[in-house]
């Protein structure tokens, strides 16, 4: 991404939101961030308590059930609507007859938690990058904004299928996939912290810092680091559900999450030919996607103005390269 | 065998078996009572028209020296004609091998390492000049080059020298065990008995080149048809193929090929659900359209199923294949006999025929060999499991095999979505053993990993999902490659899984090879494979069944147990 | 500007280079023997030994880069057996999978591409900035709330969750759509449109959230501007105030984000194609990856990355030439 769009979107240099109690009290304010607080809550729930839930329903994610299809047409759910019922509470799966709900509840941990690893990395790496690239002397600079110019350039794909073909097999798999999300992701934080950092190096207090003899670790600890946490953070909080997209787009692909771990990325990808024959299954994991994208960055729309009242239209999220996975 | 190369997502649906087998030709069986009951099939064929072939594989390499097919393949027999060929009729009839270029399918010697082939009177290629034995035997011996690679490994394994021949055009030397004595004869030495010669001489590797025509790697843009059919367009490697009548084919000496259109278009590179839908629709010149490789996959066949107009324009074909688990015995636990029986118990063919596509696309397997006549096809069922397996019964066994509290092991499977060797069919079975208290770690590996872990000794797992499928519809190419030991390839791919190496097997194995009786040679191939299935080196899980579309026009669908699709060379649009 | 320009080409430059070397190891230590791939899973070893003599596969890394590099800007020969046939600079190789050379292969993929991208383009474009230009028409009431909740829905959403709805409903339930089908423009270029249509709206849908932002967001920071105050007290329309004035300023960033757009497109829009089998550059680069084929995998990642680079570096032109305050690095 063009870093002269980023500096200019993530803001001109303000100095931090004025702490904690304030960005509360303006969160709360907005009524769609707290909807989507709450079903971001309650999918984070369904998450963690997956197990449980598909205990009450007396379903397990993995368990064929062959008698459930219709074998002769192709193995499409019996019943109507997926085969939705008492004991399947969102129909089964054709082919193998395994339990949707069961699927997407499990699927979800998935999804959350590889796109939450995937975002703290890039965080990480972006923010060394980018204080490396601002801090250092010409040369340094210029090394790193080349090497952020070649992960840019580099389709996730390739790496993705790069690092499975690498990586032995019995390495876990959502690990793996949120490492190369996080290790081809971490661009944009870095442009920003980049340029906040040659921002707040002329400003008088972080001049005279650098004056009294501080060295760059300190100066970056003291000075930046502080005055960096808003627009991290708010780039952050949108990172996430993007991060969530690129998952699902690698497991579409199939480079992503392997059977029999569910994810809805790989739930889409096998349900996409039976959008005439079954459609519920592909109906359930393509909304439940697009719910918990839609929360999750109403959500970091809510955190972003709550941190930065005055620059509401600033930022631009969510780059429609990350959607394309690669492309 | 070059790899299909549909890519699309909907790579389940087409184009699996060829994995194995290979080659943009060979695949697809067909049985023929679905195809013509009453469907748009019926009715007087006549000349004329064009017929357009829909495919998600380009005609790659449109060589013959390059093309890996069993029996000439399908669009590629238009144009290339071989010694022998397959007797172009439907379901078991079509399993015959019958002559094409030659008068006969061959002349053995006593023990039949010696095969003379006389070649019909007037044959022409394309530009009118005569087809000689030279040629073919030219047209073999490029096929040694190394650039021109990717044919069957038969003709290097069985020609006198064909093992350290490195073709033509490294110092110009030919292969002294091809004779020929005048332009009408020719004959090949072979190092050992070889009944199946005329299988083998139906592949386009016996195809005439005349050596002034050839062109290298470039000859496949233009090869110089000795068929029906000449080369007009070649675009994109073979992704669009246009045929057109070649004036000095002569009926009169090819029984086998009807030719019926005057053109033949051949579109490639679409996408398996953009073909069967277009198939289903018919519109406009899709009315007059055929695909040689795109199966229905489960979610079409479902709305298929639901529609009795579109039904009945699907033809149904079986090719020679087997899916199966295969084990190696070098790796523990499963050295021990009991341990692969209790497997073989476990399995829940059902749950593996419905994530393989369900009961319309798979049929379940408990013999090796394919279910088919020509293969020599015996019934038995060693480890009888019933429909959803008996875990009972697998405990029991692994008991005695001093695993009373289970065991964990790893079953190996590609990642790729074939309904085959895929994920699917491996969590299925991962549920079945789980209930005979065997605990299965999945490891998946891609594509290419794949191939290259379970065929090589050195890599190969004890336990992974595999599948073999026919060069030509006997037991020899099908049999022979997976339990003979002297076929134990110790460096390269290796398709000896279990490394059986049993005196008794590889003797019987050389009996039947010198059978130049092909139906008692069946017969004792299928004893065979009862006597070696008792060993559970394999369980048998499925052979799947091809569905495919084809457009309202289409008339004389012919589908033979040889390829499983319909003959393109049979098709008439008019 | 000019030094900045030559500097750009030569960060173009390394960043190419760097980025086929990287593809370069990353499938040199893949597994997956490319020899016996290319030769056919029933070869010989004896068999497999020449092929790889002939592919050069044997050779160490560093030759074959050395070579690849060669080919890149000196051209190269291969032999065919009977003859030589010799790939022009810039030459990228011969497919391992097809023998086709690899730069014929992408050209003959770039047209789908195009299509899909440049149709997509003129979507979102006129979705997005249309979106943004009625959001701060009526900007303070329900409209602007109802569209922004929209926009963010269209950022949230993949591409391939689009599509797959629109097929539900489009194709299934509806029937108004094919299933697309690429049909070049050269042959029917009704039927080129009436297909990709699908496509285009997936990829619109999804990509025009962005420009809607990004107008509203620089409309509105100009309206607050004080030369605007200036035209409304002297009387001028609100409706000449924001289609003459603050539209132009908001221009600017909203075609240098277009520039950077449809440079990834060219890239090809892995997703995309795959959902609608679209033959493009994206599915291309599944295919090859998928089949460990070095040269084409390594002349797609160049030429989108070119694309890429390029596109950033127009971007950051625009939007220079546009805002005097960013300073070009």
């Amino acid at each position: 991404m063009a870093e002269a769009l980023l500096v200019k979107e993530a803001g001109s240099v303000t100095v931090p939101a004025s702490g904690a109690r304030p960005f509360w009290r303006r969160l709360r304010r907005r009524r769609s961030a707290l909807v989507a607080a709450v079903v971001v809550a309650l999918l984070v729930l369904v998450a963690l308590a997956a197990p449980l839930l598909s205990g009450i329903e007396g379903q397990n994610p993995t368990a064929y059930h062959p008698d459930l299809v219709d074998s002769a047409t192709g193995g499409v759910p019996l019943g109507s609507f997926g085969g939705i019922s008492g004991d399947h509470w969102l129909g089964v799966e054709p082919l193998t007859g395994r339990d949707l709900f069961a699927r997407v509840a499990y699927g979800a941990r998935v999804s959350l938690g590889v796109a939450l690893g995937a975002t703290l990395l890039q965080v990480v790496i972006g923010v060394g990058i980018g204080l490396s690239a601002g801090l250092g002397n010409r040369f340094v600079d210029q090394a790193l904004s080349r090497l952020t110019d070649v992960v840019v350039a580099l389709p996730v794909m390739v790496i993705a299928l790069g690092a499975l073909a690498v990586v032995p097999a019995g390495f876990p798999r959502p690990v793996l996939i949120a490492l190369i999300v996080g290790l081809v992701g971490w661009s944009g934080i870095s442009k920003i912290v980049r340029a906040q950092t040659l921002a707040l190096k002329s400003l008088d207090h972080v001049a005279a810092a650098r004056l009294s003899g501080w060295g760059p670790w300190q100066i970056a600890r003291r000075e930046l680091l502080p005055a960096l946490a808003a627009p991290v953070i708010t780039y952050a909080v949108l990172l996430f559900p993007s991060n969530i997209v690129v998952e699902a787009a690698l497991s579409f692909l199939g480079v992503g999450i392997k059977p029999p771990t569910p994810s809805w990325g790989q739930m889409l990808s096998d349900a996409d030919t039976w959008y005439q024959a079954a459609p519920t299954y592909l109906l359930v994991p393509a909304l439940l996607l697009f719910v918990t994208v839609l929360a999750l960055t109403v959500l970091g729309e809510g955190v972003r103005t709550a941190l930065d009242p005055r620059a509401e239209s600033r930022l631009r999220i969510g780059t429609r390269s990350k959607k394309e996975a690669g492309a | 065998m070059r790899q299909p190369s549909v890519i699309s997502r909907r790579v389940a649906a087409a184009a699996v078996v060829l994995v194995v087998v290979g080659g943009a030709a060979a695949c697809g069986p067909a049985d023929s009572k679905d195809a013509d009951g009453d469907s748009g099939a019926a009715g007087k064929p006549h000349k004329g028209g064009t017929l357009t072939v829909l495919n998600s594989s380009p005609q790659e390499d449109f060589d013959p020296a390059r093309l890996y097919t069993s029996g000439g393949g399908n669009v590629p027999s238009l144009v290339f004609r071989t010694l022998t060929t397959r007797n172009r009729e439907d379901g078991a009839a079509g399993a015959k091998v019958v002559p094409d270029l030659a008068t006969d399918l061959g002349t053995p010697s006593k023990d039949a390492t010696v095969w003379t082939y006389t070649l019909k009177d007037g044959l022409k290629y394309e530009d009118g000049s005569a087809i000689t034995s030279a040629d073919i035997k030219y047209g073999i011996e490029r096929s040694f080059a190394a650039e021109l690679s990717g044919g069957a490994p038969y003709l290097r394994d069985w020609l006198v020298g064909g093992a350290d021949y490195e073709g033509p055009y490294k110092g110009g030397k030919g292969l002294d065990s091809i004779e020929t004595p005048d332009a009408k004869t020719i004959v090949f030495h072979l190092v050992k008995p070889e009944g199946e010669f005329p299988y083998l001489a139906t592949q386009t590797q016996t195809t005439p080149v005349p050596k002034a025509k050839d062109t290298g790697t470039k000859y496949e843009e233009h090869p110089l048809s000795s068929g029906p059919y000449k080369v007009v367009e070649n675009e994109g490697d073979g992704e669009r193929l246009v045929l057109e009548r070649n004036p000095h084919w002569s009926q009169a000496t090819d029984e086998e090929r009807k030719a019926y259109p005057d053109r033949i278009d051949v579109r490639s590179g679409l996408d398996s659900a953009v073909i069967n839908q277009r198939l289903s629709a018919s519109q406009g010149t899709d009315a007059a359209a055929v695909t040689t490789d795109t199966n229905l996959g489960p979610a079409e066949l479902a709305k298929v199923a639901g529609d009795k107009k579109l039904s009945a324009r699907v033809g149904t074909g079986h090719f020679g294949y087997t899916n199966y688990i295969a084990f190696n015995p070098k790796v523990k636990p499963f050295d021990d006999p009991k341990v692969r029986q209790a497997i073989s118990y476990a399995v829940d063919r059902s749950s593996v025929v419905n994530a393989a596509g369900g009961s319309a696309l798979a049929e379940p397997a408990t013999t090796f060999l394919p279910n088919q006549k020509s293969f020599g096809y015996t019934p038995y069922d060693a480890f009888p499991a019933g429909r959803t397996g008996d875990p009972a019964k697998a405990k029991e066994l692994l008991k005695e095999a001093g695993y009373p509290n289970g065991l964990t092991v790893t079953l190996t499977h590609n990642n790729e979505k074939n309904f085959a060797t895929s994920p699917e069919i491996a969590t299925a079975l991962q549920e079945a053993l789980k209930k005979a208290g065997i605990t299965v770690k999945l490891q998946g590996l891609e594509d290419n990993a794949y191939s290259d872990t379970v065929y090589n000794i050195k890599s190969e797992p004890g336990f992974f999902l595999g599948g073999w499928g026919a060069d030509w519809p006997s037991g020899g190419p099908f049999f022979a490659p997976v339990f003979d030991g002297r076929q134990i390839v110790k460096s390269g791919y290796n398709f000896n899984s279990a490394q059986l190496d049993d005196p008794a097997v590889n003797k019987e194995i050389d009996e039947i090879n010198k059978l130049t009786d092909l139906s008692a040679a069946a017969e004792r191939w299928g004893a065979l494979d009862k006597k070696v299935g008792e060993q559970a080196l394999t369980v048998p899980l499925f052979h799947p069944v091809y569905k495919r579309l084809y457009g309202k026009s289409v008339k004389n669908v012919v589908i033979s147990d040889w390829t499983g699709v319909l003959d393109i060379s049979q098709v008439a649009v008019k | 500007m000019s030094s900045f320009l030559l500097r750009r080409l030569g960060g173009a430059v390394f960043v190419l280079l760097a980025l086929s070397i990287v593809v370069y190891v990353t499938f040199y230590v893949a597994p997956g023997d490319v020899a016996q791939i290319a030769c056919g899973p029933r070869c010989s070893p004896v068999q497999v030994a020449q092929v790889r003599e002939q592919l050069h596969l044997g050779d160490p890394l560093y030759t074959q880069y050395a070579h690849f590099v060669q080919g890149l800007f000196a051209g190269r020969d291969y032999s065919t057996g009977t003859g030589v046939l010799h790939c022009q600079a810039p030459c990228l190789g011969l497919s391992y999978q097809s023998d086709q050379q690899v730069t014929q292969l992408i050209l003959a993929k770039l047209p789908a591409t195009a299509s899909l991208a440049a149709g997509a383009f003129v979507l979102w474009m006129l979705l997005g900035v249309g979106t943004g230009l009625l959001s701060v028409w009526r900007r303070g009431r329900a409209t602007e709330r109802v569209l922004t909740g929209i926009t963010l829905a269209g950022m949230a959403t993949p591409v391939f969750v689009i599509g797959l709805l629109l097929i539900i409903v489009l194709v299934t339930a509806l029937q108004i759509l094919p299933f697309p089908d690429y049909v070049p423009l050269t042959d029917d270029p009704e039927q080129w449109a009436w297909n990709l249509l699908l496509p285009w709206i997936s990829l619109a849908l999804v990509s025009a959230a962005p420009y809607a932002r990004m107008t509203r967001a620089s409309m509105l920071e100009t309206l607050a501007e004080d030369h605007v105050r200036t035209f409304r007290a002297y009387g001028v329309g609100e409706r000449t105030i924001i289609g003459r004035h603050a539209l132009r300023g908001a221009l600017a960033p909203v075609i240098a984000l277009g520039a950077l757009d449809i440079g990834s497109m060219f890239g090809g829009a892995v997703l995309t194609e795959s959902l609608f089998g679209i033959p493009g550059v994206g599915r291309e680069l599944v295919d090859a990856v998928k089949h460990v084929d070095l040269p084409v995998v390594v002349g797609l990642v160049l030429v989108t990355g070119f694309f890429v680079v390029l596109a950033n570096a127009v971007a950051d032109i625009l939007q220079a030439a546009a805002d005097r305050r960013v300073v070009l690095a």
